[in-house]
């Protein structure tokens, strides 16, 4: 078995709508199948073969090569399996993503994680505004700089950063810990291919929100 | 058959079925993981008054331990489930939740499984943040993070049940009570190199072995009159006039075969020492069928 691949054979000016290509849609599906389809809804919708060269057999693990910040909704609603992106992606990765693992080995756009219910999200570049807004669980890692509005809304879930973020006031600065649970944590990191396989510092400043929501999220400043 | 000297009588222990649970303790080193083990299994020593049998395993390094950290693996046992939830759950909170940097994680796999800091996590009183975090199999494990004073207490949402064995034995029949406990310690030093398998009371050892029953209406069990030496002279007596202490291993494990290795193991250390260290007779409590359905024959186990 070999991962299910989508190369992008051209850059586009305009945004690719990737929400179908998930490993529970594309269950079961041949490669003829996924070749032929759809990306939007209409009866002229552009088909993925239209955007994608497709590759590999296993959808439970998918990978988007050549990718590009146009291609947005990457791994929306997605609920198994693991999806690396080598290079940038755009808007709304890994919304309303119920489980598995998502890699983005680029930057990623406007809300990573919106909605995001469970499973990891790991970015090496950066994170647009609005990064882990409204998220109800998970865990979502930015290696890079991070937009405004981190965590807007936040229920619960761990979001993990290397740089001190600029964050708004109803999330709270609760210190520097030491904390057991990233020895686990990061012990599960170690076989993805990411920035984040490396780390092994469970020192961490600790801001505790979204107040506005409860408060049982947290955002750690790591120590690579 | 006689093994350097030392007899072993060609009877049996009785054994009965249990529910049993592994769970790893690990701490900031290992002097306060052990502080935790040593309160979790303290009064474990019998079902009779105690609930469960529990003991420490063995002790483990940081590459053995999920978060990397000093540890010791703990075996519990009790008669049923419903009482090793009960006991588990009491035990995690009193004797792990409240030893500093201690944490706790399953030991054991499991279709059945148990709390460990399923209910304890309330104690963060809204606080307790859960994580599922996938283990190095890629399966996700579900655990608490709950807020204490030093920090963070780490526990694991659940740990495996399984069935297990309780009560594989033997008797250690000795010309002095120096000699049985001296013959005692070895057995106990070569048995804890066995893996599934705890001797739940003080040292691994008991003094006080019991028979089923007992002339006043509301005991259940009493002193083992047959092999009390004080009593050679007023009872039906299994000791002979050389015989003047006794020391039993009680023995619980997962399997019938970790307790009959173990018993072997146990054994063969006391033969190793000989006759001249004192020790007379190896021999095995049983209660003719009255209690279990397992029987370790002792010749059996020292053939294999």
């Amino acid at each position: 078995m070999t991962a299910l691949t989508f190369t992008l054979k051209n850059a586009t000016d305009f945004k690719i709508n990737c929400s179908h290509l998930t490993p529970n849609l594309l269950k079961g599906l041949t490669l003829s199948q996924i070749q032929g389809l759809t990306l939007a809804n209409g009866h002229n919708a552009p088909k993925v073969a239209d955007f994608f060269e497709v590759n590999g057999n296993d959808t439970e693990n998918i990978i988007f090569s050549n990718s590009t910040s146009q291609l947005d909704y990457i791994g929306y609603k997605m609920k198994n399996g693991s999806i690396t992106i080598q290079g940038d992606t755009g808007d709304f990765l890994g919304c309303q993503m119920q489980n598995g693992t998502i890699i983005c080995q680029g930057s990623a756009g406007d809300r990573v994680g919106d909605q995001m219910r469970r499973g990891v999200i790991l970015i090496d570049g950066n994170a647009g505004n609005y990064c882990a807004s409204r998220i109800i669980a998970g865990t979502v890692g930015i290696y890079g700089q991070v937009g405004k509005f981190l965590g807007f809304a936040m229920k619960r879930g761990t979001l993990l950063v290397t740089q001190q973020p600029s964050l708004h006031a109803t999330i709270q600065d609760c210190g520097s810990h030491t904390l057991p649970f990233l020895a686990l944590l990061f012990q599960s990191f170690k076989s993805y291919p990411t920035k984040f396989n490396t780390v092994n510092n469970l020192r961490v400043r600790r801001f505790a929100g979204d107040l506005a929501c409860n408060g049982s999220g947290e955002v750690l400043v790591i120590s690579p | 058959m006689n093994i350097n000297g030392i007899q072993i009588d060609d009877t049996y222990a009785e054994a009965f079925n249990m529910r049993g649970t592994r769970v790893i303790i690990t701490a900031q080193n290992h002097k306060w993981a052990y502080h935790a083990a040593n309160a979790m299994t303290g009064f474990a020593t019998s079902v009779i008054g105690c609930g469960v049998e529990a003991g420490i395993e063995r002790e483990l390094s940081p590459s053995e331990t999920p978060d990397g950290r000093a540890g010791v693996s703990i075996l519990m046992f009790a008669m049923g489930s419903k009482v090793l939830m009960q006991q588990l759950e009491t035990r995690m909170g009193q004797c792990i939740l409240t030893c500093p940097t201690a944490a706790a994680f399953a030991g054991i796999d499991s279709d059945d499984k148990i709390s460990l800091g399923k209910h304890l996590r309330y104690f963060g009183d809204g606080y307790q943040t859960s994580k599922l975090i996938r283990d190095a199999n890629g399966i996700a494990r579900r655990y608490w993070r709950i807020p204490v004073m030093d920090g963070e207490f780490l526990v694991q949402e659940t740990t495996g049940m399984v069935r297990a064995i309780g009560g594989g034995n033997f008797l250690i029949l000795a010309t002095s009570q120096p000699a049985a406990l001296a013959a005692a310690e070895a057995a106990i030093e070569a048995m804890k190199q066995v893996p599934n398998v705890v001797m739940p009371f003080p040292g691994g050892v008991v003094r006080s072995g019991s028979k089923v029953g007992s002339k006043y209406p509301k005991m259940f069990a009493s002193s083992n009159d047959a092999f009390c030496p004080t009593l050679k002279g007023l009872v039906k007596s299994e000791l002979s006039d050389d015989i003047e202490s006794v020391m039993e291993i009680v023995i619980d494990g997962l399997t019938f075969e970790d307790i009959a290795r173990s018993m072997k193991v146990g054994i063969e250390a006391i033969c190793n020492l000989g006759e001249s260290q004192g020790v007379k007779r190896i021999s095995a409590g049983n209660y003719g069928g009255k209690l279990g359905p397992h029987l370790f024959k002792l010749h059996e186990i020292l053939g294999q």
